[in-house]
């Protein structure tokens, strides 16, 4: 099972990097517009070896990182209110819908207007992009807890609050952990977009850069490094939400089964 | 005092008005044990919990002692899945008993259950069976004043049940608290009730005293009889039972 967990995805890259390949050695392709699978290995080790890539890297990481948490730490505290007081949701329900339909992008030139082109409005851009399928996950958790088992905690005489942290909230992590990865891949795609458009650091600038220096296989580099480490931290959470909460994996219902 | 006064529950049903529980008067003394028995969707779990507080009768009057702690065994698990065996048992404890009671508690309930082995278990990695007697333990646990049981021991096999049932009859006679348990199992009702209360279409249509010393077998010609005259008054000749 896990050796075909590894195993197919590799395969589907291996065949992919082999078509690639072959393309531009039949010449069917322009090895200016799309370079040779080691032409791009190659630019990623020249990158490596300068110290480039680690630059770029961690930039879009920390920028990456300090926006989903500023998301995550403004959407579940908002989402717990919002379910847990009418008024609450009367006022803000209507703005949040609103705010929900307008493409982040679209908020860009504002953004710069009123934050300069800085880190702040990179964080502004992550934040929007972000910030919704977390709150709506927990939201849509929180509204969706079984009311079967909101009975138990009656019957044991729990209050409202108490309902609510040990019932409510435990039985809206599911949703909740969704929310938090479609977030994570929101993030780096606002990030990058972000950094395309004003930027002098960053994954995003680095591609944005080579273009301009015709280097397009620096450019592909960067696409695979932004990714991979996409696919990472996607990875990375997953194993973290599993420590955090084993009942939630998959396994065990496989194990059941 | 745990009592119905003609109460009703009413439900609309694809327009039509479907009585529940049909103006029923109860008194349920404290310290007896209850069985409710009827067949399925004649409002035995509505009745039961009306007498919970769950459900808000359409008509009449429920009166149960306020400072009454009351413990409920739903007709299916209702663990939290997020919590161990264990912890699931401790539910209702925590923030009412200090850990070591809890813990003590827990242990004792898990044990009655032959659960102890599986404490650290998740819900998800449960039979059915163990299900049910987890949530058996979490209501035994609470050691509540009144106890309501509907269907408990319905998942389990012939062997854990009549185990599970002499472990209710030891855990009533020990402690005396009021206990109302619903069945469809006629002959659970006999073994395990001072009293049988018949249910039919929302109806009280029977009550039999059963005046017989407890442990009670299911081979005493006495079980026997009481078990085949309730039958005999259900089935009412509509059905072509045995
Ligand atoms: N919330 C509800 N809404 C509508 N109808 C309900 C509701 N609860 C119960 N009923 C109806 O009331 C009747 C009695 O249901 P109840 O669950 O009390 O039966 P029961 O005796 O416990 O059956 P079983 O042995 O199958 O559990 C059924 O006809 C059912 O459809
Ligand atoms: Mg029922």
């Amino acid at each position: 099972m896990s050796v075909r967990r590894i195993l197919v995805p590799t395969t589907v890259f291996a065949s992919v990097a082999a078509i690639w390949w072959l393309a531009g050695r039949a010449g069917w392709t322009n090895a200016y517009l799309l370079p040779a699978p080691s032409a791009v290995v190659d630019a990623l080790s020249e990158l490596t070896a300068s110290g480039i890539l680690l630059k770029h890297t961690l930039v879009s990481l920390q920028r990456v990182l300090l926006g989903f948490a500023l998301s995550v730490a403004l959407a579940l505290p908002l989402a717990v209110l919002m379910s847990t007081s009418r008024p609450c949701r009367a006022v803000l329900d209507p703005l949040l819908e609103f705010l929900r339909q307008v493409p982040p992008l679209a908020l860009i030139p504002l953004l710069i207007l009123w934050l300069g082109i800085g880190e702040a409005q990179k964080l502004g851009i992550i934040v929007l992009a972000s910030f919704f399928p977390v709150f709506l996950g927990f939201r849509g958790g929180i509204s969706g807890v079984d009311p079967k088992l909101i009975e138990v905690g009656r019957i044991a005489g729990l209050a409202r609050r108490e309902i609510l942290w040990r019932i409510v909230l435990p039985s809206a992590l599911p949703e909740l952990v969704v929310g938090l990865r479609i977030s994570l891949g929101y993030s780096w795609r606002a990030l990058v977009g972000a950094e395309l458009i004003a930027s002098s650091a960053g994954l995003g600038y680095m591609i944005i850069d080579a273009e301009n220096l015709a280097r397009t296989d620096i450019v592909l580099a960067g696409i695979l490094v932004i990714g991979a480490i996409g696919l990472l931290s996607d990875l990375l959470l997953r194993i973290a939400i599993s420590r955090v909460f084993p009942w939630l994996s998959a396994d065990l219902e496989a194990a059941r089964a | 005092m745990l009592e119905l006064s003609d109460v009703s529950r009413h439900y609309q049903v694809a327009g039509r008005t479907l009585s529940a529980v049909d103006g029923v008067t109860e008194h349920f003394p404290a310290g007896s044990i209850t069985t409710i028995v009827g067949r399925s969707g004649c409002g035995k779990t509505t009745l039961l919990r009306l007498l919970a507080g769950l459900t808000e009768p359409s008509s009449g009057e429920v009166r149960r002692d306020p400072s009454d702690q009351v413990g409920v065994v739903f007709q299916e698990a209702r663990l939290m899945p997020w919590l161990d065996v264990a912890d699931n048992v401790a539910f209702p404890l925590i923030g009412r008993l200090d850990r070591g009671e809890v813990a003590a508690r827990v242990e004792e309930a898990l044990m009655l259950v032959g659960l102890a082995e599986t404490r650290r278990a998740l819900p998800v990695q449960l039979s059915g069976g163990m299900a049910q007697r987890v949530a058996i333990a979490r209501a035994l646990a609470q050691q509540p004043d009144i106890l309501l049981l509907d269907e408990p021991f319905s998942a389990l096999d012939a062997f854990t049940r009549r185990k599970l049932q002499r472990t209710l009859v030891d855990i009533w006679q020990a402690r005396r608290r009021t206990v109302v348990l619903v069945t469809h199992d006629v002959e659970e009702a006999v073994l395990l009730g001072e009293r049988v209360i018949e249910m039919e279409t929302g109806r009280v249509v029977g009550r039999v005293a059963i005046d017989l010393p407890f442990p009670r077998e299911a081979t005493d010609p006495a079980v026997v009889d009481h078990r085949r005259n309730i039958l005999a008054r259900l089935v009412g000749g509509t059905d072509p039972l045995p």
